[in-house]
């Protein structure tokens, strides 16, 4: 029973990488936490800069990093607990362009997105590129978090949620707030999934999916299961590339 | 107390949230908390707690920070070895919220005495009972928590619910709340108990949802299962003495 890492487990995660989408709410604690175990190699990618509004939740920055990228800010976070951590900064939009080529160089792609069209394009460029995904969500008091990796037998998103929901039906944090300590659980949580997928040791949550609730400290788990009729990795795929997802998502960005 | 423009800002996506609002801020402004202890899951609760707006943190231990902490506990920074821990773990708290007031205690006697002054306590270290006893005297609200390895528990004692000396002791053992405190800890495990003491804390000071009293919250991060065992009042307790 809670057992830390052992030497093997420390040298596998020495040699290993992680490529972060968003270093807000989700991504401050799976920064710290990936850097304190070690991970060697830990991509950012967020083109946006710090806001005194992200700060009641993102622990990654300061009140005086207010205006600065957030890669950038991260970065000075990471080399203050672990110099050692390569960083490599990616203060870019995830585009269909840049997706494939960026996530190829990485073992394991982290999603800590705030939008839809992001997270249909990590999902896709995840399977195209065979990377599993750790995938968390937060609204209001409330989090999901899972893993997705196909290439073992788990579902992917799609499968999960083969269409998004309708443009403005799902309010953005901006419009429906946010509890400031729910995204520490989840990402915590996202970023512990992470070390085990990087290890290979201990049961992630491939295949199944926790729901968390704040207010009532309550943790519900659901199996979830691959779709053979998934567009992408189903029986048949329709989707061979990656598409326009602002288009897919109705072109609104939360 | 009221709000300045800025803090209307940087607290905006609380305030929004119809469970906090305007008056759950100014609450969370007027609290005082206490956290024993600025290990892996202390470290990760204060984080959480300095940005949710707490008004006044006292950060309690009177460890030195070394450089095996780093691995466990991210409050901390490297060029911060050989200080005081909770002195260490103030920089960062004061950097996320400058508004704060974020006080230090770093001598082994100093915790108990200062506990009346407080809201909440949030224990992650140090004598468990005392400060239990003391929570107890003084009707304070305290979240027990603590991580070791992968594994880690957490519960909330409110006076008239079960308090830590109620739990039998294998239970608390297994739990985790061990006499000795916290040992290693993987620092994602810590995070997820560190931010539910926070959440806890932040829910006893709003006054909203369920909190932890009354059942024994733990997480097992090889496995990701979460489990929750009914804690109840122990006739004959030492500490809060039902008969």
């Amino acid at each position: 029973m809670g057992e830390p890492f052992l030497p093997a487990e420390k040298a596998k995660l020495a040699q290993s990488s992680v490529l972060l989408i968003g270093c807000g709410g989700l991504g401050s604690p799976i920064a710290y936490q990936l850097a304190a175990a070690g991970v060697g190699r830990i991509g950012l990618c967020d083109m946006d800069t710090v806001d005194l509004s992200n700060l009641q939740r993102q622990v990654l920055h300061f009140t005086t990093d207010i205006g600065r990228l957030k890669v950038e800010s991260g970065a000075a976070k990471i080399a203050g607990l672990r110099p050692e951590v390569a960083v490599e900064l990616h203060p870019v939009a995830l585009t269909r362009e840049n997706a494939l080529e960026l996530f190829a160089r990485y073992d394991l792609v982290i999603d800590g997105s705030d939008n839809f069209a992001t997270r249909y394009l990590v999902n896709d460029a995840c399977v195209l590129t065979g990377r599993p995904q750790v995938h968390g969500s937060i609204f209001r008091f409330d989090g999901q978090i899972t893993v997705f990796h196909p290439g073992s037998g788990g579902p992917c998103y799609r499968c999960l949620y083969p269409t998004p929901p309708p443009p403005g039906s799902v309010p953005s944090c901006a419009m429906a707030g946010v509890i400031g300590v729910l995204p520490g659980f989840v990402g915590s949580l996202m970023a512990m999934e992470g070390l085990k997928l990087l290890t290979g040791r201990g049961n992630t949550l491939n295949g199944r999916l926790l729901i968390y609730n704040a207010l009532e400290m309550d943790v519900a788990e659901v199996q979830i299961k691959r779709s053979p009729a998934c567009p992408i990795c189903g029986e048949s795929p329709t989707i061979h590339e990656l598409i326009d997802y602002e288009l897919f998502c109705g072109g609104v960005g939360e | 107390m009221s709000l300045t423009e800025q803090e209307i800002l940087r607290y905006s996506r609380h305030i929004i949230l119809p469970e906090v609002g305007g008056r759950g801020q100014k609450r969370l402004k007027a609290a005082s908390v206490l956290v024993a202890g600025l290990g892996p899951t202390g470290s990760a609760a204060a984080l959480y707690l300095a940005a949710a707006g707490i008004g006044r943190i006292t950060l309690w231990d009177p460890g030195i920070l070394t450089p095996a902490d780093l691995e466990g506990a991210v409050a901390h920074d490297r060029s911060r070895v050989g200080l005081p821990r909770a002195r260490s773990a103030r920089e960062p708290l004061a950097a996320i919220n400058p508004e704060a007031e974020i006080l230090v205690l770093d001598r082994e006697s100093d915790v108990a005495a200062a506990i009346p002054e407080y809201q909440v306590v949030v224990a992650t270290a140090g004598d468990w009972r005392d400060l239990q006893r003391e929570a107890l005297r003084h009707g304070v609200d305290a979240v027990f928590a603590a991580t070791h390895g992968s594994m880690g528990s957490a519960f909330v004692y409110k006076p008239g619910h079960p308090c830590l000396a109620c739990i039998p002791a294998e239970k608390a053992l297994a739990a985790g709340l061990r006499p000795e405190g916290e040992g290693y800890a993987i620092a994602a495990a810590a995070g997820v108990i560190g931010v539910v003491a926070a959440t806890e804390a932040v829910k006893l000071i709003l006054g909203i949802g369920s909190p932890l009293t009354d059942r024994l919250f733990s997480y097992e991060g090889w496995d990701a299962r979460f489990r929750e065992s009914p804690l109840s009042r122990r006739h004959g307790c030492e500490l809060c003495g039902v008969e």
